[in-house]
């Protein structure tokens, strides 16, 4: 399968509404794609929160609402943060539809209906977890901490991976944070989140949408090849993992997808990971073998994942720094690799990329979902 | 609470009863000791956790098997924690009194978990306060749960149990008479360092205090109804109340997640002194047939931002109760224009004190 169109619409605070950011992401794609609207067989969906957050559900509805008299099949895929590669990777495997768009989108910012903090931490465990207050973040940090003390690490590494992000994310005008000057100083002077994580260790609270033209056919040399969609899944709550430094999600899902594109990490050209939090991106370089377990630091502080290193990751700022539209980043990071592999990143644009992956979690690695794409 | 198949060494952290993969029993794992192996420390706010910072531990028992558990005390890994959820042993409190305030403040100390004692007059009332409580707190939790709360509370009707209490709060009628000789009383039974507190709403500590051997112990701690949703603590200062039982009150606040603010004994204080002559007010202009009861308290929500109406909170207080305030503050303050006007009286007299009789300026 190929990807034939891709379209965004800039992440952060915006004004527009749910629905309006779905459709400037859909007409973007379109016109991106040598494909029309009217050549599309089904939709998939994919939002996390707006139920909690925006009091709207039946969301495929709302979607058929912005494509007049089409009634083609539409649905929503909710797998917390992993949404919209699970959604990307359901689309893939019905196997009834020739041309498929996939819609990620989610508004975080202006009146909402619960508290984001409250909401996100429905991506954790309720029965046991929350009433300990447990909320997202303090999963990060309890995470965090553990990494640190495993193997002796301080904070810097993190500020490191933010600092990175956020450079990644002044060459790329739809980022969040594009316009935001980010030193290693405000970083390290951030408030406390939870120990040891800052508010520069968290992925801000975006609104967003993006969409991904498929089709069985290739229709121009644009396109860009599908080598693997795999996902897997793991237990909820942290109490059930024996290691809290590794997500077996992440693992099993990137073996998976590395027999199916017929490829080994290190043919990896580009890297686009999940780093809700800082601690995330290193766990997900050590789980996706990009490099030895407990090595991150090492590869970080070597310089190989910036642009021009050996194995660029989070080219667009990541979703620290371009945006976490929760439902929309598993499909923000498949148009930045898109992008690359057409050689239409400009200023961040990585030296001629022929294999790009993409690695999605939700919650804290319940869910994963890995897509690789090649030229 | 762990299940573990034997067989397939597979664990749940629900109570399933049989195993998915060969259908064979589970059991029930037991953890006795439990300790910590990692811990942060939140510093946001969110529903349910709005005191910040707390500590969440990350604890692993005997048999490998993690939880987490919320905490306001530092410990370090390696510590054990008991898997029984800690006592807070630190204040034992009584409270006299089971009316509405009495029972909703030893309401929120159990969730608080504070050990806690309740005075009520008859023995046979005991059993039916208890059965309220546990109503009360009953909604979000489970039964476990629930009849854990409930090992914090016991009530009794002698004062003598009062014997070893840190703090006891009194929440008798609006009465000086009768609050005088609970004072009185407590302060022969009770320890020479028991702090006596009241949750007068305007009735001076320092006359509730006045037969006490130790004044510097007593003072005011006006809690709001309903308890467990109104932050605010009014800590009333008496004349003689001393620095250390201040200190002490205010911490023990704090620690119960409200808001204390401090204010020198004087009439209605500041809640009731800028409530009442309000209320008074808003029935003058009803009396005057100004305007309805109705525009007046949506006047009153929509032009001051207040979430209630006058008409509307007067109900829920008790027109009996703004009534004797009313009295309180207009005598004090020697100010004739706040002595409750005649349609207060009349609903007295009527029986129409407001919610709590189904009827008061509206009907329920």
């Amino acid at each position: 399968m190929f990807i034939t169109g891709i379209g965004r619409t800039k992440f952060g605070n915006l004004d527009k509404s749910l629905p309006e950011l779905a459709y400037e992401a859909i007409v973007n794609a379109i016109h991106d794609s040598e494909q029309n609207i009217k050549d599309i067989d089904a939709i998939y969906v994919s939002n996390f929160l707006c139920g909690p957050l925006n009091g709207q559900l039946h969301l495929n509805s709302v979607i058929s609402s912005l494509i007049p008299d089409l009634n083609i099949p539409i649905l929503r895929i909710e797998t917390a943060c992993a949404s919209s590669s699970v959604a990307f990777n359901q689309a893939i495997n019905c196997g009834k539809f020739s041309n498929i768009m996939i819609v990620g989108v989610e508004k975080m910012t202006g009146p909402l209906l619960t508290s984001p903090i409250d909401a996100i931490s429905m991506a954790g465990d309720r029965e046991f977890d929350h009433r300990e207050g447990l909320i997202f973040p303090a999963s990060y940090a309890i995470i965090a901490q553990q990494y640190m003390g495993k193997y002796d690490i301080d904070h810097s590494v993190l500020e490191d991976v933010s600092y990175l992000n956020h450079k990644n994310s002044r060459l790329n005008p739809f980022a969040h944070f594009f316009h935001k000057e980010v030193s290693r100083e405000l970083i390290k002077k951030s408030p406390m989140i939870a120990d040891p994580l800052n508010l520069f260790d968290c992925s801000p609270l975006s609104d967003g949408s993006v969409a991904i033209v498929l089709s069985r056919e290739s229709h121009s040399d644009r396109d860009i090849r599908i080598l693997a969609s795999q996902m897997s899944t793991d237990s909820i709550s942290l109490t059930n993992r024996k290691n809290l430094t590794s997500f077996r999600s992440t693992k099993i899902a990137s073996k998976n997808a590395y027999n199916e594109a017929k490829i080994k990490p290190s043919d990896v050209d580009i890297l686009e990971v999940h780093d809700c939090f800082t601690i995330s991106e290193l766990i997900a370089l050590e789980d996706l073998g990009i490099c030895g377990t407990g090595k991150a630091c090492e590869l970080i502080k070597s310089g190989a994942i910036e642009i021009d290193g050996s194995i660029p990751v989070n080219t667009d700022g990541g979703l620290k720094a371009n945006g976490h539209p929760i439902g929309a980043t598993g499909l923000a990071q498949i148009y930045e690799i898109v992008t690359q592999l057409r050689l239409e990143a400009g200023k961040r644009q990585v030296d001629s990329p022929k294999i790009g992956m993409a690695q999605n979690i939700g919650g804290v690695g319940g869910t994963c979902g890995i897509t690789i794409l090649g030229v | 609470m762990s299940y573990y198949c034997k067989k397939c060494n597979k664990y749940w952290n629900y109570p399933v009863e049989n195993c998915v993969f060969c259908g064979e029993r589970t059991y029930e794992v037991i953890s006795t000791k439990n300790y910590v192996t990692g811990y942060t420390k939140v510093h946001v706010p969110s529903a349910g956790n709005e005191k910040v910072p707390y500590y969440i531990y990350l604890l692993e028992d005997e048999n490998g098997i993690k939880s987490f558990k919320k905490s306001y005390e530092k410990y370090e890994t390696g510590d054990e924690i008991s898997p029984i959820k800690e006592i807070n042993d630190k204040v034992k409190v009584g409270i006299v009194g089971t009316g509405l305030m009495g029972s909703q403040i030893a309401e929120h100390l159990i969730l608080c978990r504070y050990e806690t004692i309740l005075k009520t007059r008859e023995e046979k009332n005991e059993k039916m306060i208890f059965s309220r409580i546990e109503k009360n707190i009953s909604k979000g939790l489970s039964e476990t749960e629930v009849s854990q709360y409930l090992r914090y509370l016991s009530t009794t009707t002698d004062y003598s149990d009062f014997s070893d209490c840190d703090v006891v709060i009194d929440a008798t009628t609006e009465n000086l008479e009768v609050k005088r000789e609970v004072f009185k009383i407590l302060s022969n039974t009770c320890r020479d360092t028991t702090i006596l507190a009241t949750n007068s709403s305007s009735i001076s500590i320092d006359y509730i205090s006045i037969d006490t051997p130790k004044p510097e112990n007593c003072i005011g701690m006006h809690f709001f109804n309903p308890v467990r949703k109104m932050d605010l603590v009014e800590i009333v200062v008496g004349e003689k109340t001393s620095k250390r039982t201040k200190d002490v009150i205010i911490k023990f606040a704090k620690d119960l997640g409200k808001i204390p603010i401090m204010v020198k004994s004087s009439p209605g204080f500041i809640v009731n002194r800028l409530l009442l002559p309000q209320i008074n007010e808003a029935a003058k202009l009803l009396e005057e047939g100004v305007a309805s009861k109705e525009d007046i308290d949506l006047a009153t929500k929509l032009g001051l931002n207040h979430p209630m109406g006058p008409f509307e909170l007067a109900d829920f207080i008790g027109i009996d109760i703004c009534v004797s305030i009313l009295e309180v503050l207009s005598k004090e303050l020697k100010n004739v224009t706040i002595k409750p006007v005649d349609i207060l009286y009349e609903m007295v007299n009527e029986g129409k004190l407001g919610y709590k009789t189904k009827e008061g300026f509206y009907k329920y």
